[in-house]
């Protein structure tokens, strides 16, 4: 197994070039260096999902404590993961690239689509663990004086809330995987590696960005996951009127 | 707008396409179920099983799909098997965890019952976790499939003979042609909608007595 | 050197393929059958083994692969597509290499460059001489039959209203002012002979700060128009360059490689083929009938009249009389 080496120094595995790659001081440097890419990998992320959630989050709460609508959400939702995500960038770009030559064209195409992209999972997440709340619950709090908006807020939403992070887990994973997809409208981020670990024939470079990509979504995940365990332990607890 | 004339021309590559789009799509789903079943039922069974399988499967899922899509060409060569092999894995990842899901919905006091009544493992298994699980692993396929017809779009990379629909919009975006991008683009979701349909009428037909609908929740 | 083109948005720029990605990289075992007879039988196109195409994804390279294929079906050959658009060159190298497919079009100087990067020159008899005395090692042996004169090569591009604002015609003019402008290089360009070291060594172009995209491709083509870049990285024969009115720097200090196109096939298909001189005649035959300003219009017809590959293919065979 023989993978080429992009210095010419000699012929090594692809396990070794990507140690190698890794561990390189200069690797670490620069504003191509690894803690840059990463922060603007995580940048474009954080951004998409903000955004999903501002559109997503309210949406499905209010869905699901109305207990309406949830054919029209989940069908939209659908359609979301249905559409690849490059073809979303490609028909946006004309329309972001008149508004902003620059950053219409490297910026908002792939924010656009990894904001559609995070959008279903944290909607049905969240229309479905409000619906699921043990209606028990709901109705005695009804009769106990409740408001609508306390209901939801006080009630529905935390008992929801591990299941509603469970919808931010599964988004924030698959945002930061496909937002490698960005370099290639000239991004920076940790596409930027497998890009140009292609382009270069390097690689070492290449599958140390695919190792970064994964560590990133995994260690994201993970503390997502002790989140959502939290949040299932404290909804445990009875809930009081007047907290 | 559209070119209606093109979409007329080209009907029987549209039919043909949407049959592989369809086939692929069905191969993924059914062996990817086959699979995360047995692993979902053994890792009912022996809990200590989930965490590693559903770590794999997890980070299976953030390697960009068209790296991952290429990546098995020089091994298993240009046929459905390496369109195949990364659609089964990320059907998985989906499924895994649904159905694990399902079978931790059974109520511990109804597995005492059974065991109280002298079921065996096996016969417990069969007639009293499996039923219960049901809903959750049906919608579980339910978000499964329509996550598999978009993600069949993406072996387009893999050539002319492959793709399915995605043939269509991979070929439309390059030439900017907008007609073949919706005629590789829509009746995706079209299909993608559909399956979703189904998947929820199963899921009603084989739960009469639930009055609500179970939405597959992700993760 | 050229950089291959990608499919759409992210398509096979991501293909990727080391040679050893899935441990073990032991090729795929040939599959075309060997139905040729014995020594004495007559040389007949029916009696060769299927010829696999393979090629690009690109459609100027899927093209090519399409009209090699027609005219080797009008002589009485078997002729298999399902390698056609299988990705960059960093997949299809490999899949030519390891028996997946027989034929392949190819690019003499970017091929070259593929495989000993720095050696391409801007002299295609050169490119193509280094080409097969490397081929000739890979793969079991891998002849390049005759090049074509048809040529894509990198090319630097702006719009109209640039070159006028700033009286661009060559790529010397453009040193003066590179400065001033955005440019746009391929993704490669730091690590590419001809491309960072060249600009900078022969015109005073300096490519640190450009930005990066796949050379030859929507996004680049996409950028330009949209004015994001103000120079883009483009091939000669984009039919993205005539649409637009866009206008081509010259070379004038000649450092972009020759791009000659010419049929790479895989000795092993050549040593069964009853009738090999036919065979190649075919292939060179058609070759030689194809020429730079031919592929730019099949390319255009292609991407802005929007006809199939397959069509437009047999239209101009059919002009040429190499097929009824």
């Amino acid at each position: 197994m023989v993978a080429a080496d992009a210095d010419g120094d000699g012929r090594m595995t692809f396990v070794e070039a990507t140690v190698r790659w890794l561990t390189d001081p200069a690797s670490w440097e620069g504003p191509g260096g690894i803690p840059a890419r990463v922060v603007e990998h995580l940048a474009l992320s954080v951004a998409a999902l903000l955004i999903a959630t501002v559109i997503a989050l309210p949406a499905g709460l209010a869905v699901g404590h109305a207990r309406r609508g949830q054919g029209v959400s989940v069908g939209l939702a659908t359609v979301g993961r249905a559409i690849p995500s490059f073809a979303l960038m490609g028909l946006v770009l004309p329309i972001t690239q008149a508004y902003d030559p620059a950053n219409g064209f490297t910026i908002y195409p792939t924010l656009f689509a990894m904001a559609v992209l995070a959008i279903p999972p944290i909607l049905v997440n969240t229309l479905t663990g409000i619906r699921e709340v043990d209606q028990d619950l709901v109705e005695a709090a009804r009769g106990m004086g409740f408001t609508e908006a306390a209901l939801l807020a006080r009630v529905e939403a935390p008992l929801a809330l591990p299941v509603i992070l469970g919808g931010f887990r599964s988004a924030t994973v698959q945002v930061i995987a496909t937002t490698t997809l960005g370099a290639i409208l000239a991004y920076g981020g940790l596409g930027r590696y497998i890009i140009d670990g292609i382009a270069q024939r390097d690689d070492g470079m290449l599958y140390g960005g695919v190792v970064l990509v994964a560590a990133l979504a995994v260690g994201a995940e993970a503390l997502l996951a002790l989140l959502q365990r939290l949040a299932a332990r404290r909804s445990a607890e009875p809930i009081r009127a007047n907290t | 707008m559209l070119d209606w004339g093109w979409i007329g021309d080209h009907l029987p590559q549209l039919a043909f396409r949407t049959a592989q789009h369809l086939e692929l799509a069905a191969i993924a789903l059914a062996i990817g179920f086959a699979i995360s079943f047995a692993i979902g039922v053994a890792a009912a069974r022996w809990r200590v099983l989930y965490p590693p399988s559903a770590a794999i499967a997890g980070i299976v899922f953030t390697i960009p799909s068209l790296a991952l899509f290429a990546a098995f060409v020089p091994a298993t060569g240009l046929s459905i098997l390496t369109a195949e092999i990364p659609l089964v894995l990320y059907t998985l990842v989906i499924l895994l965890r649904n159905v694990v899901a399902g079978f931790d919905a059974v109520p511990a006091d109804v597995l005492e019952a059974a065991d109280a009544m002298g079921f065996t493992r096996g016969r417990r298994l069969l007639r009293i976790e499996l039923p219960l699980a049901v809903p959750l692993i049906v919608a579980g396929l339910r978000v499964a499939s329509v996550s598999t017809i978009g993600l069949v779009s993406i072996t387009a990379i893999l050539g002319d003979a492959l793709g399915g629909l995605g043939f269509f919009i991979y070929e439309g975006m390059t030439r900017f042609f907008a007609t073949e991008i919706a005629v590789g683009a829509v009746p995706t979701i079209v299909l993608a909608l559909v399956a979703d349909r189904l998947f929820l009428w199963l899921e009603r037909a084989i739960t009469p007595w639930s009055r609500r609908t179970r939405t597959a929740t992700a993760g | 050197m050229r950089i291959p083109r990608t499919l759409a948005l992210g398509a096979s720029v991501l293909a990727l393929v080391g040679a050893c990605t899935t441990g073990g990289g032991s090729s795929a075992p040939s599959t075309s059958t060997a139905a040729s007879g014995g020594a004495s039988a007559p040389a007949s196109a029916g009696a060769s083994p299927t010829i696999r195409l393979g090629s690009d994804g690109f459609y100027e390279a899927k093209l090519m692969a399409e009209i090699y294929g027609q005219a080797l079906e009008a002589k009485g050959y078997t002729v298999d597509r399902t390698g056609i658009g299988v990705g960059a060159r960093k997949v299809s190298a490999p899949a030519l290499e390891s028996g997946q497919f027989d034929l392949k079009p190819e690019y003499i100087g970017s091929g070259l460059a593929f495989y000993e990067p720095g050696k391409q020159t801007g002299d295609p008899k050169a490119n193509e001489t280094a080409l097969q005395a490397v081929l000739k090692t890979k793969g079991g042996g891998i002849t390049v039959l005759d090049y074509s004169p048809a040529a894509d090569q990198n090319a630097f591009v702006v719009r109209p209203e640039t070159a006028q604002q700033f009286n661009l015609t060559t790529m010397t003019s453009l040193g003066a002012v590179a400065s001033q402008l955005k440019i746009g290089v391929a993704t490669d360009c730091d690590t590419n002979p001809v491309c960072a070291k060249a600009l900078k060594d022969a015109y005073g172009i300096d490519v640190t700060n450009a930005t990066k995209l796949a050379a030859c491709d929507t996004p680049m083509a996409q950028a330009l128009k949209g004015k994001t870049i103000d120079v883009g990285e483009l091939c000669s024969t984009q039919p993205d360059i005539a649409v637009n009115g866009w206008v081509v720097l010259q070379d004038d200090k000649q450092t972009q490689p020759a791009d000659n196109i010419a049929p790479l096939v895989r000795d092993d298909l050549l040593a069964k083929l009853p009738d090999k001189a036919g065979f190649e005649k075919v292939l060179n035959d058609v070759s030689a009938a194809m020429d730079t300003a031919t592929l730019t219009d099949l390319n255009k017809q292609i991407a802005v009249d929007n006809k199939d590959v397959a069509v437009v293919a047999k239209a101009w065979l059919q002009s040429k009389g190499m097929i009824s």
